[in-house]
């Protein structure tokens, strides 16, 4: 291959064109479309941080937004997880793949226009996504927020732009081995559009609002099949690809095993994919599922610390270069991040441990030693050494590189160690009884308080990581500042792959050629000698099918039983649809992102059955879309919360939380006072619901605004009985207090019996008798 | 005749199945990976380094 300079002023056609040589192309590599990733990733790592920080600000002063609505913790929590993931680590990871891609296969990727449209395709879906979470408009489903008109712009971006383009270069590839970084790459775009549509299945109930065609165990099972693989193949995989490629790059050697990698790859493959059920442990969710996920998931330690260790292994001989390379020192950090998180992961899933870390901090804290060191630091590591050479000059400043690394690395610390004493100590004051028998800390706020230092600490550290990606912004902008007016373009020669590589391959011949042995033998020594699973890696269109297959397939085999065992999810026959209003209240709940802090899954344990009550069962959530069981619990379990308080309780407390729980942490909701409900827009809910299944009556569905008007009417009736203000039935809050009033109560519902029938059971009775296990002999 | 199918499938032992297909491929796998000949892994792991097209990369 021959190697000439042009310059940007006079582009190179690319690929395509003809030398006298027939198979001879010339060729230059889209270095372009890698800087606008690159800009983009450091633009969005800094939005990604600041609004991580000023939610880490809010948890502490709730006072701060002062009840403004478009800054609660509950709609900027899931701005901050979406800009952190699909807009700081997504850029990053295509950077990375348009910069390897290109290099690996010779070829310059496939279509200019593509690669545009995919990044700005990608910007204005971020954009989207800041502007419509914190107006409330969501799915409220964790990593999945985005409502669907935004999904299909991801699906279309994602597959058909960027993967069109991706599996167009490899077909158009001049380097016959697919290096195993592609096979990640592979594995991450066809899991991601998997995972992607087939958990944002919707009905439209508008514009803004979609609901699930999954409802409660169900929902919670693809919601977490999609959430645990969100983060093996948005936030692992592509990372590896990244890891095999930039650290070899950077320490100027081959990574340490090859045969680690192809085995490390496999194996994640298999195994991720059925570890999303150890996030149900203890839930509703069938055992069975929960076992298997909780095996795969400790099978998966194996994998992620043979990757750990060609990482970090990829570094022999070169660790003289770590001490004064800071590029080599993000990777060292990160992959070691890698691996502490994926020993952590395997650990949380086992049951029992599980039921201690589980709706605790000590999720945060593991959820960010992966997030900040391992997808943080090998960004970081990646851009230091992608600047200089995107932007042909030195780095502006190297000092400041090794300023932000140990910054970002002290702020690591300092976030996370006290985010697990916080986890830890509020897991074990959750479940701690005294002598008698009875919880020794009743009060679920006095478990609040305790760790609200804790969590001062982590402004702290917080501080300290964004002020070295600001480091890293600045250090970027100079570096760009500095860059020749014009950038030098190699164009490189190389042959196009021939199609006749098969023909042309030598006939593999058995070693037991000359043996007394069977044909058969012979033959399965052929077999043997694996030549089929070379040619696999050279063709992308099969490998991809395969990988696909084999997500699938794992898929499948949890997916189908979950949904046709009728057992799994028990009928109860006293649960019924939410009323029109229960069910506008409910919209609102989920607008609202209460789910970030409140749990909807009451879990088989005797301090939790003792706290909040009668354990969830799994027939109770059939009409809930989306489930709102949560994950983490900030304030207490609501799986109950009905007819605990009065709705006049409920309307104060909305109003002002501290007036009527002293040391809460949660926001004014004063809004929600103030705000007039549609009425008129609740039928487009009712309809939703009512295509999915649920059952209503032809006054529910013909004339929503007048039976949501009635029910609203009761209410304000019952907050001026209690001592409440007159005239609240048109605002939003009254809503709110419907569904709030209805959570949980179904179990006990009894129905007025027709004159002259035999007595009901009483309410204490009724879990046993009500559950109807109708098909479980099936 | 779908759900007579559906119906008659026992799911029961879908955890144990899915357990056996695994280790299988995981096996097929490995085997594979250890049957790769020396050559081709140093020519297979020199492709990030080297900017030269070798074609093929023959094993």
């Amino acid at each position: 291959m021959t190697i000439a300079v042009a310059h940007e002023a006079s582009p190179s056609k690319g690929h395509g064109i003809q030398q006298e040589d027939q198979r001879l192309e010339t060729f230059s590599y889209d270095d372009q479309i890698s800087r606008m990733f690159v800009g983009a990733t450091i633009v969005w790592g800094v939005v990604a941080t600041l609004v991580g920080l000023i939610v880490a600000v809010i948890l502490v002063m709730p006072s701060l937004t002062n009840g403004l609505p478009w800054f609660s913790f509950g709609r900027l929590r899931p701005l901050h997880t979406n800009a952190a993931i699909f807009a700081f680590a997504g850029n990053a990871i295509f950077a990375a793949i348009y910069y390897s891609t290109q290099r690996l296969c010779k070829a310059r990727m496939w279509s200019d226009t593509l690669s545009r449209m995919h990044f700005w395709g990608w910007q204005l879906i971020i954009v989207a996504a800041a502007v419509t979470l914190p107006l409330g408009i969501t799915q409220s489903r964790e990593y999945a927020e985005l409502e669907w008109p935004i999904d299909i712009l991801i699906a279309v971006v994602w597959l058909f732009i960027f993967g069109g383009n991706f599996l167009m270069t490899l077909i158009h590839r001049r380097e016959r081995h697919m290096y195993v970084a592609l096979w990640f790459y592979i594995a991450t775009i066809v899991t991601v559009a998997l995972l992607h549509v087939f958990n944002n299945l919707v009905v439209p109930a508008g514009w803004f609002k979609g609901y699930s065609v999954y409802a409660g165990v169900q929902d919670a099972f693809m919601q977490w099949w999609y959430g645990h693989n969100a983060v093996a193949f948005f936030l692992t995989t592509p990372f590896l690809g990244l890891m095999y490629y930039f650290l070899p790059k950077a320490a100027e050697r081959p990574v340490f095993s090859y045969r680690l990698s192809i085995i490390h790859f496999w194996s994640l493959v298999f195994i991720y994919i059925w570890a999303g059920p150890h996030h149900l442990h203890y839930t509703a969710l069938p055992q069975w599922a929960c076992t298997l996920g909780m095996l795969f998931s400790l099978m998966l330690w194996m994998p992620s610390w043979g990757g750990m260790i060609n990482g970090l292994l990829t570094l022999r001989g070169a660790w003289h270069k770590v001490a004064v390379d800071p590029v080599l020192k993000f990777y060292v950090v990160g992959i070691t991040f890698y691996g502490m998180s994926t020993f952590e992961g395997p650990m949380l899933s086992i049951r029992s441990v599980n039921a201690l870390s589980h709706y605790t901090d000590w999720t945060i804290a593991h959820v960010h030693s992966g997030a900040l060191g391992w997808n943080g630091f090998m960004t970081f590591g990646m851009l230091y050494w992608l600047l200089p050479r995107l932007f042909q000059t030195k780095m502006w400043s190297p000092r400041l590189v090794n300023q932000h690394f140990w910054l970002g690395t002290i702020g690591i610390l300092v976030y996370i160690v006290p985010i697990y004493a916080a986890g830890l100590m509020q897991g074990l004051m959750w479940r701690a009884m005294d002598d008698t028998g009875h919880l020794m800390y009743p009060d679920f706020i006095e478990t609040t308080q305790s760790i609200v230092p804790l969590w001062w600490l982590r402004v702290l550290g917080g501080i300290m990581y964004f002020v070295g990606v600001v480091m890293l912004a600045v250090n970027a902008l100079m570096t760009w500042v500095t860059r020749p007016s014009t950038y030098e373009v190699p164009v490189f020669s190389a042959p196009r792959l021939t199609k006749e590589y098969e023909g042309r391959e030598q006939p593999r011949v058995s070693t037991l050629e000359n043996a007394p042995v069977l044909d058969a033998a012979k033959t399965l020594d052929v077999w043997a000698q694996m030549g089929w699973h070379r040619s696999w890696e050279r063709l992308p269109v099969k490998f991809t099918v395969l990988a696909t297959l084999a997500v699938v397939i794992a898929t499948l085999f949890e997916v189908i039983p979950t949904f046709l065992i009728r057992s799994n999810v028990p009928t109860i026959a006293t649960v019924q649809p939410y009323t029109p209003l229960e069910l506008a209240g409910r919209h609102i709940y989920v607008s609202e992102g209460c789910y970030n802090c409140h749990s909807q899954m009451i879990r088989p344990i005797v301090a939790e059955t003792k706290r909040y009550g009668e354990y969830s069962k799994p027939g109770e959530f059939i009409y809930d879309r989306p489930f709102q069981w949560g994950s983490r619990r900030i304030g207490p379990d609501m799986a109950r919360e009905g007819g605990k308080q009065s709705s006049f309780w409920h309307w104060t407390h909305f109003q002002d939380p501290q007036n009527v729980s002293p040391g809460s942490v949660m926001p004014s909701y004063k809004h929600l006072l103030e705000a007039d409900l549609k009425f008129n827009a609740i039928a487009p809910h009712v309809k939703a619901a009512a295509q999915l299944g649920a059952a209503y009556s032809d006054a529910d569905l013909n004339d929503t605004e007048t039976v949501a008007r009635k029910q609203a009417e009761q209410i304000a009736a019952d907050i001026v009985q209690q001592g409440g203000p007159a005239m609240t039935f048109e605002k939003q809050a009254i809503a709110l207090i419907a569904y709030m009033q209805r959570i949980g109560t179904d179990l006990y519902r009894t129905e007025t019996p027709p004159a002259g029938t035999e007595p009901q059971p009483t309410s204490s009775e009724l879990p046993a008798v009500a559950i109807s296990l109708q098909g479980a002999q099936e | 005749m779908i759900k007579d199918l559906v119906c008659a499938l026992d799911y029961s032992n879908c955890a144990e199945v899915a357990l056996c297909l695994f280790f299988i491929v995981f096996g097929a796998v490995l085997f594979s990976s250890l049957r790769l000949s020396r050559n081709a892994v140093e020519r297979f792991s020199s492709i990030p380094l080297n900017e030269q097209v070798e074609d093929p990369r023959y094993e």
